[in-house]
């Protein structure tokens, strides 16, 4: 067994980092300079955006109606897709078919269609943002959710495992709950992540919708200041990524984050 | 799985309406916030603007600047969603298999869930900073001797949009193939080492057929999530290099165009690219997946 | 609105525009005698001002000062939309309105367009969140007239914009204008172009962007009017404004970028067409990038945006109190402190009431620059629709 790493691993690890990074040292760059003179530095431009109250507002609705997201996408979708890949397996090209609809409608046409769907509906659900934008990011989110649980649920033996699950006396409940979920953690995990960003990132519908979250206010901040933008840039990466450790460490709370298998013939 | 054969169900008819009650929070959800939304987009494509019935917004599309449209962004997405589904599969691999230290994955799959959804106009800037004119690694290649726009290239057209794709398409691969690469038992790989197997063997007859259900998958996400993004393609071309979506957004929520039709028929025409792309899928995913238990 | 009420405004509006004859005059001074008689009787004519006082007026000068700024209170806020705070000095404006009559502002989507801002009317109607005013450009404010989306409303400066700039049923008025211009970064460019020829020389290889694409942002197309204006072209033929720009592409000066702040103060974009308003704002906004602001000198084009107030708005006084304030003095001289003409700018210098530092500040234009009319915009639009995409795009 070996225990080093492996050098192809290094060199593709290497190419990763390089790519990812270089963009964001040069946005660094920029943020640094000083406005007055053009040249570095300076931490004036995080200090303009750390002591704008909107960023802290924004974030937090954002990060809020993230986590709302995750769960409601999650609590729709784990189930379903547990369900199909059990008893339904011919459904399984027509989600997949179903989970493209979101990338080709617009989410100019997607709000606009919305805002009228659900115009009387009450001010609790149509007013805030954590009713009708929650709802309208679970659609966005639906096709990332869908593809990493999917890719999930292949890896393991759903049939073998329920099987076994319910031959041994337990309810559909514990099944899901204490068997077939563990063993998806990962893929599970992947899909609110990738809702995570999705929803930290969404422009058009929150702006249509008139509703203050985080990429509304980047986009604000971009259009009308100069190097401020590049630093809240990065702020804006970085808060993100913390918040995304964060949840991979919820989510490895009690039990490994790579998916224990459980039994099963392999 | 799909084709072995089912045993025989007694009390059928039954037992199935009972099975398909259990999809039924998903498609009542889908209904509410997807069908009508999209139904509306599809009934919308066919109306002049008077409101009636009309097949111009559809035959249109075949015109120009549209039919360019289409091909930019067809191709633009094919290139980047299979150069970003082999880099991210490599990265991903690099990371998860054994001898990594296991915090390199979890790093790699946190950034890279930020990475992958870093777009519009930060994105466009970043490449602006670092491959622009006056951007960070083109001074650094002039000043070795080579700048890049003397050589034809330029970072405000195809090859810049799909460098800054790239960004946010191989870290999606990445997260979205991980959970299948856990699903590649490192006992394999030791058996077929043992049996004396090369890397090469091992991966022809055993990791890729393993993977190649997931891999197609996630090739056919990463192809339409390049299909549908705009705002990084505008922030950093303007709307110079025709792509669909762009156009549709100049349509519905720009200034100057006034034809929500035709941009409805402009996602549509989205809707049927796509619908090809699964069409193709299928059979290559139930191909995939035959020799599967 | 009573009958009579409807008679004696109408009557009034059209005095003032002069459309009225002595014969007629007579005629409605007898009816509106005898309504206001039988009317004024005072319990009756109590009970009718106290109903007619929960709907606002259409005359801006019905209602003294004291009740709008009352009524406007009660509603306790203000709703506006895509109002940038560094376009024509917005930020300073909303401020000031806010410390002046304690009344919040929600400023929603400071980005939006036009069309996203008549959208948001149609889309978020009944919504306590819905704009109460807006600021879009002249065609979506014909549009949005025509489609209903706008209340009536005359302030009490209305007769004193000029006819041109404003709508004769009271939909909307024109705010500011501005030219389009050349905002150079002399920290990157030396030599400064002074007329759109200038541009042509190979010493501005990849210096030269637009802020947008005239395929949906109308300064854009203003651009590339200006550009038409230079180059033998004329309201009527926008043609030569693309062939320029599908010239400039060719000889390498002009790079397809969206130009914004960043690219601005980085000196990625050292060349970029703007309002000239806009472009004399980044001067102070960024110093290290030592802009210089150029009307130039072949090809002047302008455009005027228009205020509205939303037919369906939440806030319908506070409404009617903002437009009051924009077009006090306070606020004309605010506006004109953003580098911008505003409506009443003629009748300020008239009565001498800018004071001669700010005048100085303001662009001079050598020649009167040019605006283009809604058949004009449309047709032009229409060619950048087929034209542009073919020449200058790929």
């Amino acid at each position: 067994m070996r225990r080093r790493i492996a050098p192809g691993a290094v060199v593709w690890l290497l190419i990763g980092v390089a790519y990812l990074l270089i963009p964001l040292v040069a946005t660094a760059i920029y943020s640094l300079k000083s406005n007055q003179t053009g040249t570095c530095c300076t931490l004036e431009n995080y200090g303009e955006i750390i002591h704008d109250p909107a960023f802290w507002k924004s974030f937090r609705i954002s990060f809020v109606l993230a986590l709302e997201t995750i769960v409601i996408g999650l609590v729709l979708l784990v189930p379903t897709v547990y369900w199909v890949n059990l008893k339904l397996p011919r459904l399984r090209p027509v989600i997949g078919f179903l989970a493209l609809i979101p990338f080709v409608v617009p989410p100019i046409v997607l709000v606009v269609g919305l805002l009228d769907v659900f115009r009387d509906t009450p001010d609790w659900f149509y007013a805030k943002p954590y009713g009708f934008l929650a709802a309208a990011y679970v659609i966005l989110a639906f096709p990332y959710i869908y593809f990493s649980l999917d890719a999930g649920f292949r890896a393991i033996d759903v049939h073998t495992l329920t099987e076994a699950s319910l031959s041994l006396g337990a309810t559909w409940r514990t099944t899901l709950g204490r068997v077939i979920i563990p063993n998806i953690r990962a893929a599970a995990l992947a899909g609110a992540l990738l809702t995570f960003a999705i929803v930290m990132g969404e422009y058009t519908i929150a702006s249509l919708a008139t509703f203050d979250t985080f990429p509304v206010y980047i986009q604000d901040v971009n259009q009308n200041r100069g190097f401020p933008a590049s630093a809240l840039v990065l702020l804006s990466f970085g808060i993100t990524w913390a918040a995304m450790i964060a949840i991979v460490l919820v989510g490895r709370g009690s039990g490994q984050a790579s998916g224990a298998q459980v039994g099963g013939a392999r | 799985m799909d084709n072995l054969p089912r045993p025989a169900e007694a009390g059928r008819g039954r037992r199935l309406s009972l099975v398909w009650l259990g999809t039924l929070p998903f498609f009542a959800y889908a209904f509410l916030f997807l069908f009508l939304p999209a139904g509306q987009v599809l009934v919308g494509a066919f109306k002049d603007v008077d409101g009636g019935f009309t097949l111009e917004n559809l035959r249109t599309l075949f015109d120009e600047p549209y039919r360019t449209g289409f091909k930019n962004s067809i191709e633009i997405s094919l290139v980047t969603a299979l150069v970003g589904g082999l880099l991210g599969f490599l990265i991903a691999y690099s990371a998860i298999r054994e001898g990594t230290p296991r915090f390199i994955r979890s790093a790699l799959i946190t950034f890279a869930a930020v990475a992958a959804n870093f777009g519009g106009i930060p994105l466009a800037f970043a490449f602006v900073a670092t491959l622009g004119t006056i951007g960070v690694l083109t001074q650094f290649m002039a000043n070795l001797g080579w700048n890049p726009y003397d050589h034809g290239f330029t970072l405000f057209g195809k090859t810049g949009i799909e460098l800054a794709y790239l960004y946010f398409q191989f870290p999606l691969m990445v997260i979205v193939i991980s959970p299948a690469i856990d699903g590649l038992r490192r006992e394999w790989r030791e058996a077929a080492a043992s049996l004396g197997a090369s890397s090469y063997q091992f991966w022809r007859h055993v990791g890729v057929p393993i993977l190649m259900p997931s891999l197609l998958a996630a090739v056919i996400l990463l192809f339409g999530n390049s299909f549908a993004a705009y705002a990084t393609a505008y922030g950093l071309t303007a709307g110079f290099v025709n792509l669909v979506p762009v156009q549709i957004g100049f349509y519905l929520s720009g200034d100057v165009l006034d034809d929500p039709h035709l941009g409805q028929a402009l996602a549509v025409g989205m809707f049927v690219v796509l619908a090809v792309m699964m069409l193709l899928y299928i059979p290559l995913q139930r191909r995939a997946s035959r020799w599967a238990r | 609105m009573e009958d009579y009420q409807e008679q004696e405004y109408e009557f009034l509006r059209r005095l003032e525009e002069d459309k009225i004859d002595r014969g007629k005059l007579l005629k409605r001074g007898l009816a509106a005698g005898a309504g206001l008689s039988i009317f004024s009787l005072s319990d009756v004519a109590l009970a009718t001002r106290q109903r007619v006082l929960q709907e606002p007026p259409l005359l801006g000068r019905s209602v003294s000062v004291a009740e709008l700024i009352a009524e406007a209170k009660k509603e306790g806020r203000l709703n506006v939309i895509a109002l940038p705070r560094n376009w024509a000095n917005y930020g300073e404006v909303l401020d000031t309105f806010t410390r002046k009559y304690k009344i919040p502002i929600t400023s929603d989507n400071p980005d939006g367009s036009s069309a996203q801002e008549n959208q948001a009317v149609r889309s978020l109607k009944g919504d306590p969140r819905a704009p109460d005013v807006l600021d879009v450009g002249p065609s979506f404010a014909i549009d949005g007239a025509n489609e209903g989306l706008y209340a009536k409303h005359f302030t009490r400066n209305f007769k004193k914009v000029p006819r041109v700039m404003k709508d004769g049923r009271g939909f909307w008025v024109a705010d500011y204008y501005g030219a389009i211009s050349f905002g150079v970064n002399t920290a990157v460019v030396s030599n400064v172009p002074r007329s759109f020829q200038d541009l042509l020389k190979p010493e501005y290889k990849n210096k030269v962007a637009l802020n947008g694409s005239p395929l949906t942002s109308g300064s854009a197309v203003a651009g590339v009017f200006a550009a038409a204006l230079a180059n033998g072209g004329s309201l009527n033929d926008i043609g030569p404004g693309i062939d320029f720009f599908a010239k400039l592409k060719d000889v390498g000066n002009f790079i397809p970028i969206a130009a914004n702040p960043q690219t601005i103060a980085s000196g990625q974009t050292a060349i970029t067409f703007d309002w000239d308003y806009l472009n004399l704002a980044y001067v102070k906004e960024f110093p290290s990038a030592r802009i210089r602001v150029i009307a130039p000198s072949d090809g002047l084009y302008a455009a005027y945006y228009c205020q509205a107030i939303n037919a369906t708005a939440p806030h319908p006084w506070a409404a009617r109190l903002w437009q009051e304030f924009l077009y006090s003095d306070q606020g004309q001289l605010l506006w004109i402190k953003g580098y911008s003409h505003t409506a009443l700018y003629d009748d300020l210098a008239k009565r001498k009431a800018i004071p001669k530092a700010l005048l100085n500040t303001l662009p001079k234009y050598s020649k009167a620059p040019k605006f283009a009319s809604r058949a004009q915009l449309t047709a032009a639009r229409a060619k950048i629709a087929t034209d542009w995409p073919k020449r200058v795009g790929s």
